[in-house]
Parts: C-alpha cells; sequence; structure tokens
C-alpha cells in the first residue's frame, strides 16, 4: 500500500513558484522543515552575483520570533551575552546567546522595533528555548516562521535595484538600521544586514505579498546583474566574510549531544559579544565570567591562509609531534581573493600563538 | 559588597530549620537575624499542623548545646472495623507477640522484614546525616562520600547487596504482600511507607521512602515516633530560648520581598514594607521554589535552572481535620492508653491505593486514609488531630465548595471505629494544602517542601547543582526541607547548611 507522504513533506515557502521556476539544477536542501534551493544554475555565477551584482536569496526558513510586552527590553537583554540596555528603536544588532554552562546555543540577529517588540532571527528553532527562559518575565513569544516571508537581498547593486523596486532613501540607512516601507500597498520592512559581508539588506514582508515582491525586485534588478542565489554560494560569501555558522563551526549547546562538542563564545571568536560587565544578569554570565577568570577557555576558532589551490574540507590540523590540534570546519578556493582559506577550531595554546611547525594535511 | 552589613548572616523564614542554623551561627559568633513573615516563629511544627515527631539526633542537640525536651514514645494502632487492632511499639518481642495473636508466621516474617529494613535505613543513614556529595564539583571529597556509600552497601555482604539494589526501586505492596498474610499489617506499614508523598503502596519507589522514614525514626519502624511533653511547640519555644540567649535577633512579621543582589551576588534582603537589611550571608529556610522565583528572581536565574525549579514537585498531599471535642469518643475495643496513642486507619493496601487513584487527578476520595491523634491538655478540651492522606492540592471543584461534604465523609470513616464521635464534636476545622501554602507560606504546601523521592534525594535535593545548601547565587544558601536530607523535623537541614555557609566565610 502506498501511503501519502504529501502531508509530512517538507514545507514551501511562499516564494517557491518563483524559486522552482528559476532553479535549473533541482537541487533542493531542508532548512527548518522548508525546502529551500542549493544552486539555481552554478554555484559560481550565483556567488559573482553577490560580489558583482544583486543577488536575491529565500531567507524564509529562518527562525523568527516576535518578543512583545511590557519587560520585552529587559528579557531581550538578558537572553543575550551582549549588552542592549542602550539599543535603540529601529535598530538591528548581531547577538548570540549561551546555555547556563556558557555555551553558544545560536547566533542571530535581534531587530527592536520599541521597547515592547522585538524580532529574534536565527538559524535554529529555539522556540522552546525562548519560551522557557521567559519565565518570570512579562512577555510573550510567538513563532512567526511561518507568517513572515524574508529575502536577503546582496551585492553591490542591491542599493541601486531595492531603490528602483520603490525603497526611497534607502542609501541613508546605515548599516544594522531598518526601515518601514509601504509598497504597493504592502507593508514591507528593510534591514541593512547581511551574511555575505558586502552591501546588503534583507527584506520582510507578509508571505501573499511574496511572489509580487520577487517579480518586481527581478524586474527592478533586470540591468543591475540580478540573480537567484542558493545555499552553496551562501556558504562561499559567508566564509569570506568570516561569518560562522551554527552546527557548521560549532554544535548549538542545545541539539550537541557530546558535552566535547560545545563551545563558548571565546572558543568561536565571539569573546567580543560578551559583556560580563552588563549590570544585569543573562544566561550563562556565570559560567563565562568563570570561564574568562580562570582562563579555562580550551579552543579558538581561526582563519587560515593554506598554500595550493585545494579547498581544506574537513582537514586535520597537526602540530609537530604529529599529534592532532584541531579541524578545518569550513574551507573554499576564494574568487575574490585568489586565495585558499579555510576556518579552523584548534586547541589552545595553538591558534593563540605560534609554537612553529604546525601542519595541515589536506586529505579530501 | 556592601560595606554596611550589620549582620553577618541573615536567616529568612524562622521554621525549625531556621533556628537550628541560627543558633549553630551564633555559638560561632555570627551576628545573626532571623526575618519571619508570620506573627510567631516556629513554621510548621507547631500544635496544629504537626502530630507526632522523630527524635532530635545526637549530632543536631550537641551542636546546639544540648536540647532540654521531653520525648515521650507513643505506640502505633492499626485500626480495624472488627475491634481487632494490631498495637506496634517498636519492641522485637512486644511487636512479636502483638501481631502472633493474628499470625504466628506473620509475626516471625515481621522480626526479619525489620531487621533487614533496619539495616537498609542504617545503611541509607549514615549517608543522610551529612552534607550530600555534588557530583557537578567533580571534587576528590564528593567522589569520595560518595564511593563511601558504596562501600557502606557493599559491606552489607553480597545478598543483602543484591537485596538492598533490588529493593530501592521497589513498591512497597510488592515486599508487603510477599511477606505477611494479614491485610491489617500489611496497610499500616503501606501506610507508614506513603505517608505525606505523592505515592501510593503500588507506586514504584514507595518502598525508599519508607527506608527514608525509618531512618529519621531510630531506625525503627515504629519505634522513633515521639511527642514533646507539653505540646510539639516546646520544641520551637525551646530552640526560641536558645536563641535569645546566643543573642539571635528575630524579626516578626518581617516578610522578605526579595534578596539583594549587587555583581551577582546576595548582599541582603528587602523587606515587604521597603526596609533593606545587609549581611554577609542570606540564608532561605524558604522552600525552593520560592527561595529561587520570588527571593532570588528568575531575571537572576539561568534557563536550566528555571526548568528544573518548574520541573521541582511540590504538591503537599496531606490535608488536617481538627475536631474540637466536648467528650472524648470511645473508639471500639480500645482503653484510655489506646486513646493516647496513634491511630492509623489504613484497612489494606487495596485501601490506600483506592485512597490514592482520585487524587492522581485532583479528585477527592471519600474514603481516605486517616492518622488519628488525641490532644488533650489539662486546662482545655480535648481535640482530634486527623492527618488526611492524598487531599489533592487544588480539586477540580475548589476546596471551597467540597470541604464540607469532605469533611464530613471523614467523621463517617471515623465512626466506624468511634461510634459517638458526631456527639463530640463541637467545632470542625479543616486545612488543605493549599491553606498551608497561605498560611506558612510554602508553595504547593508540602510538608518535606518537595517530594521525597528518588530523583529529589541527596544531591538532587532540591535540584543538581543546588545541593550542599548553596543556591545558583553566590551568598545565599537554603537550610529548609526542600535540601538534603529533607522534611521530618529533624533539623539535620538547617545544622549542614550552618556547616556549608560556616565554610563559606
Amino acid at each position: 500500500m502506498t501511503q501519502d507522504l504529501r502531508y509530512s513533506a517538507l514545507k514551501k515557502t511562499p516564494f517557491h513558484s518563483r524559486t522552482s521556476m528559476a532553479s535549473r539544477t533541482n537541487k533542493y536542501y531542508n532548512w527548518n522543515g522548508y525546502t529551500v534551493v542549493t544552486e539555481y544554475s552554478t554555484t559560481e555565477l550565483e556567488y559573482t552575483a553577490a560580489r558583482n551584482g544583486t543577488s536575491v536569496m529565500d531567507l524564509t526558513p529562518m527562525g523568527k520570533y516576535e518578543i512583545t510586552g511590557d519587560h520585552a527590553h529587559r528579557f531581550v537583554d538578558y537572553l543575550v551575552t551582549r549588552d542592549l540596555s542602550e539599543m535603540k528603536d529601529n535598530t538591528v544588532a548581531y547577538i548570540i546567546w549561551c546555555n547556563e554552562d556558557g555555551k553558544v546555543i545560536d547566533d542571530g540577529t535581534i531587530f527592536k522595533f520599541s521597547s515592547t517588540k522585538f524580532m529574534l532571527c536565527c538559524a535554529v528553532k529555539i522556540y522552546n528555548w525562548l519560551n522557557d527562559s521567559a519565565y518570570g518575565f512579562d512577555v510573550s513569544i510567538s513563532d512567526v516562521t511561518d507568517t513572515i516571508a524574508a529575502l536577503a537581498i546582496q551585492g553591490p547593486t542591491s542599493c541601486s535595484t531595492l531603490k528602483k523596486f520603490g525603497a526611497e532613501d534607502l542609501e541613508k540607512l546605515k548599516p544594522f538600521e531598518m526601515r518601514e516601507y509601504k509598497i504597493d500597498g504592502f507593508d514591507i520592512l528593510i534591514s541593512r544586514t547581511g551574511f555575505t559581508g558586502d552591501l546588503g539588506y534583507e527584506l520582510w514582508t507578509d508571505p501573499k505579498n511574496a511572489e509580487a515582491t520577487w517579480d518586481n525586485i527581478e524586474i527592478a534588478g533586470k540591468e543591475l546583474k540580478l540573480r537567484p542565489f542558493g545555499m552553496n554560494a551562501l556558504e562561499m560569501t559567508r566564509i569570506e566574510a568570516g561569518f560562522i555558522q551554527t552546527n557548521t563551526d560549532f554544535m548549538a549547546a542545545e541539539d550537541s549531544l557530546r558535552p566535547t562538542r560545545m563551545r563558548s563564545p571565546y572558543e568561536i571568536g565571539m569573546g567580543w559579544l560578551v559583556h560580563l560587565n552588563k549590570s544585569s544578569y543573562f544566561v550563562g554570565k556565570k559560567a563565562l565570567k568563570k570561564e574568562k577568570e580562570e582562563s579555562t577557555t580550551e579552543r579558538c576558532l581561526v582563519g587560515l591562509d593554506i598554500d595550493g589551490d585545494k579547498p581544506a574540507h574537513g582537514s586535520v590540523i597537526y602540530n609537530s609531534k604529529k599529534e592532532d590540534i584541531g579541524i578545518v570546519t569550513a574551507a573554499l578556493w576564494s574568487p575574490i581573493m585568489k586565495k585558499n582559506i579555510a576556518l579552523a577550531s584548534l586547541k589552545r595554546p595553538y591558534g593563540i600563538k605560534i609554537l612553529g611547525n604546525e601542519y595541515l594535511k589536506i586529505t579530501t | 559588597m556592601s560595606d554596611n552589613s550589620n549582620f553577618d548572616a541573615i536567616i529568612i523564614g524562622g521554621g525549625h530549620n531556621g533556628l537550628v542554623c541560627a543558633n549553630i551561627l551564633a555559638r560561632k559568633n555570627k551576628r545573626v537575624l532571623i526575618c519571619e513573615a508570620r506573627k510567631e516563629c516556629g513554621g510548621m511544627v507547631n500544635n496544629e499542623i504537626t502530630n507526632y515527631v522523630p527524635p532530635v539526633t545526637t549530632a543536631v542537640s550537641s551542636s546546639l548545646g544540648g536540647m532540654q525536651v521531653n520525648y515521650l514514645s507513643k505506640t502505633t494502632i492499626a485500626l480495624s472495623e472488627t475491634g481487632q487492632h494490631i498495637r506496634l511499639v517498636g519492641n522485637q518481642h512486644i511487636d512479636h507477640k502483638s501481631i502472633s495473636t493474628f499470625s504466628s508466621q506473620d509475626a516471625d516474617r515481621f522480626n526479619d522484614f525489620h531487621e533487614k529494613m533496619s539495616k537498609f535505613s542504617k545503611t541509607l543513614g549514615s549517608f543522610m546525616m551529612a552534607s550530600p556529595p555534588r557530583i557537578m564539583n567533580n571534587s576528590f571529597s564528593d567522589y569520595f562520600k560518595l564511593f563511601k556509600l558504596g562501600l557502606n552497601v557493599r559491606l552489607l555482604g553480597k545478598k543483602n547487596f543484591n537485596e538492598f539494589a533490588r529493593m530501592i526501586g521497589l513498591n512497597i505492596a510488592d515486599e508487603l504482600e510477599d511477606n505477611f498474610e494479614n491485610t491489617l499489617l500489611q496497610g499500616l506499614i503501606a501506610h507508614d511507607s506513603v505517608i505525606g508523598s505523592n505515592l501510593g503502596p503500588r507506586s514504584p519507589g514507595s518502598l525508599i521512602n519508607l527506608l527514608y522514614r525509618m531512618a529519621i525514626h531510630n531506625n525503627s519502624l515504629f519505634g522513633g515516633i515521639f511527642q514533646i511533653e507539653g505540646g510539639n511547640d516546646q520544641f520551637t519555644k525551646h530552640l526560641i530560648e536558645k536563641c535569645k540567649s546566643n543573642n539571635v535577633e528575630i524579626k516578626t512579621s518581617a516578610s522578605v520581598k526579595n534578596c539583594i543582589v549587587e555583581d551577582d551576588c546576595a548582599v541582603g534582603v528587602e523587606l515587604i514594607n521597603g526596609e533593606k537589611v545587609y549581611a554577609k550571608k542570606i540564608i532561605s529556610n524558604v522552600d525552593p521554589r520560592s527561595t529561587y522565583f520570588s527571593l532570588l528572581g528568575s531575571q537572576n536565574l539561568d534557563t536550566d535552572v528555571k526548568r528544573k525549579i518548574k520541573h521541582h514537585r511540590s504538591k503537599g498531599r496531606v490535608a488536617k481535620l481538627i475536631l474540637d471535642l466536648n467528650k472524648l469518643p470511645s473508639f471500639n475495643n480500645c482503653d484510655d492508653i489506646d486513646l493516647d496513642s496513634r491511630m492509623v486507619v489504613a484497612p489494606s493496601i487495596d485501601y490506600i491505593e483506592e485512597t490514592f487513584n482520585p487524587s492522581k487527578f485532583d479528585k477527592l476520595s471519600l474514603e481516605p486514609t486517616l492518622e488519628i491523634c488525641i490532644k488533650k491538655d489539662s486546662d482545655q478540651n480535648p481535640k482530634l488531630d486527623i492527618q488526611v492522606q492524598y487531599a489533592p492540592y487544588k480539586t477540580d471543584q475548589g476546596w471551597e465548595n467540597v470541604k464540607e461534604n469532605y469533611i464530613e465523609s471523614i467523621i463517617k470513616i471515623i465512626s466506624k471505629y468511634a461510634p459517638n464521635i458526631n456527639e463530640c464534636i463541637e467545632h470542625k476545622k479543616l486545612i488543605t494544602p493549599d491553606d498551608i501554602e497561605l498560611e506558612y507560606n510554602v508553595s504547593g504546601g508540602h510538608w518535606h517542601h518537595g517530594e521525597i523521592q528518588i530523583d529529589q534525594l541527596f544531591m538532587m535535593r532540591p535540584i543538581p547543582g543546588a545541593s550542599q545548601y548553596k543556591t545558583h547565587l553566590d551568598g545565599l544558601f537554603m537550610c529548609g526541607a526542600g535540601t538534603h536530607p529533607g522534611g521530618g523535623l529533624t533539623g539535620i537541614s538547617g545544622k549542614n547548611a550552618a556547616k556549608a555557609v560556616l565554610d563559606d566565610f
């Protein structure tokens, strides 16, 4: 008997009719239970669009949570390691958050509309974590992943594209600022954020408006080298920009089965986001303070510049005694730098100072 | 930390553990303040809530410089509708004789059973009296403590070791049915295994409850049950007198709003009236849930800690019915000495289990299990103090609507054993778990501030990471029944907490 699996299959995003039409490869990827395109035509072409023109990517599967209530600001400040007490309305901040052992659960961006309304965006699902953390605060958390359609518009011509699309004065928007627009009768929120390291914006709107938005942006960007952009190309740009990815460069503490796989912010280069002098408590503060005071940080995440042309995916790094001291978490041959680069997680003191003769074996 | 630390320690809650802790600290020349929310200290050790008490251990009394209270040993009677009651005093020969009138086989087996249980409770007790190891610490002494318990259990011998391992998760009903044929005897022991807990006789883990109870009652099933001469509140009065002579300051009607936290450390308390008092150490004698969510505040807690405290089980299941009498009722086949005993209405294991079942669904059982205590002061009318097991914390219909009916059903049960009870009653008062919660500021209204079950005992009491009397906030300690070894009016929590606080100075 054939079972009808359609109802338990992956969900389609509101852009699916357009993304699937644009895809020539039929390569899809499961992101948070949604079908997203891995590669539309060729990864290199898409990458080039992000670096030289405009790239458009379907961001809808990203976890989106609305935090509202009288204590919303206090709660957000309590949830994350960064000091957000001075955060202004209509701005966005890059954040990480930890568990009680000071191990990173995920990184993401927080959008502040007002002191009683925030939106949190991140890669993994964290509704339970937010809800459990919110106990004792006058806030309500709702998962708005399905009710907001999101696009990333990235690349040097992205501002021009969006201006043509109808976003007036967009060039005045500074990094990590956001503004609400009304375009074709729909509310569209545009934030100057992104995951490519280039000029770029993210666009948030009603799912009903998704297809029209996609079409209109496509028209607006016709002469600005616009191209849809898949997950593979995103991976290239984010490594070049030095952005870390949860469950790739480190395991999310809530998903990690082995405690040795969890990482503290100091172990993934995120120490700058930990404000131990924040006046109020935040989740993991006690453990992070202890780690800092006792210098018990065990690992570090470093960028590597590698000889040769072959990307060092998954390679192991050794010291002069041939002992394993770390592993490459992400690697590529960077077209823009014309260099072979990688991110690697190393056991300290390797990576903090050079002891001599550490080497890497490309095994792939 | 603030410089205006007027006191060395502030204890929040003047229950017996708080008083014990205060005295020990004061005897080490610490300036101690007790903030008690009610008009008087003593918490749940009083003539209203407490029927019987275990003896205070020599370790506790010597750390207080001796306790001058007189303990009166009490006999336990399992009431039978036919008048064939079983009377047990905790003496091997007397108990044997008493049981053998029903079954000589049970009498012999009772002695064997008692010896075995007593051995196990001693093994457990050696672990119970000291501060528990902290498994998250990785310290040598903590592992050594665990190793010692393991060793003590192993030293019981191979046969006993296997038996211990078999029994630790067992339900009491299986064990009793394997040993005894008399249902009244089964019912009596099962009653003492589940008393104060959220378990039925057939719930796994109900046996360890009995071992726990024995460990604080002189390692005896029925031998360590006492009342204090002059009323159980003499215990509190004596501790308060000691406080006075040790210069402990006591503030009553001083409800604490929250802890003052500076630089991630507890430095004082703020009272409801806005007054702030500072001290080097703050010790909470309040139940764990209130300590964490009210005193410490959820904004100062890690998410995982909140989860653990939210899951901490602390719903009370015992109500108290107090009947003021104009004369003593006559119980079938009971003499005057019997009326001075602890009387238990638990005719069989199945009876208790039937009582337990509705409580799982927040419903009332109209045939509850009872422990009856007659209190007669010379100058007052006698009182019947009845502990009603498995009264739900909240009922689905609301306590207000069912209270009258519930009281009547309890009296109806008693009238089976004392037919003239109705003529004797002048006034009735039912104290439900949620009344206890309100009156004594214990969330859930649980006797022990939290269930005594294997996942909430030892280094897991009240929650992993908060054992050894420390909380997750530096400078804030716990000394109440929610900590190891738990409730039972032993004062051990208060004593161990005092040691932990002194070690931290």
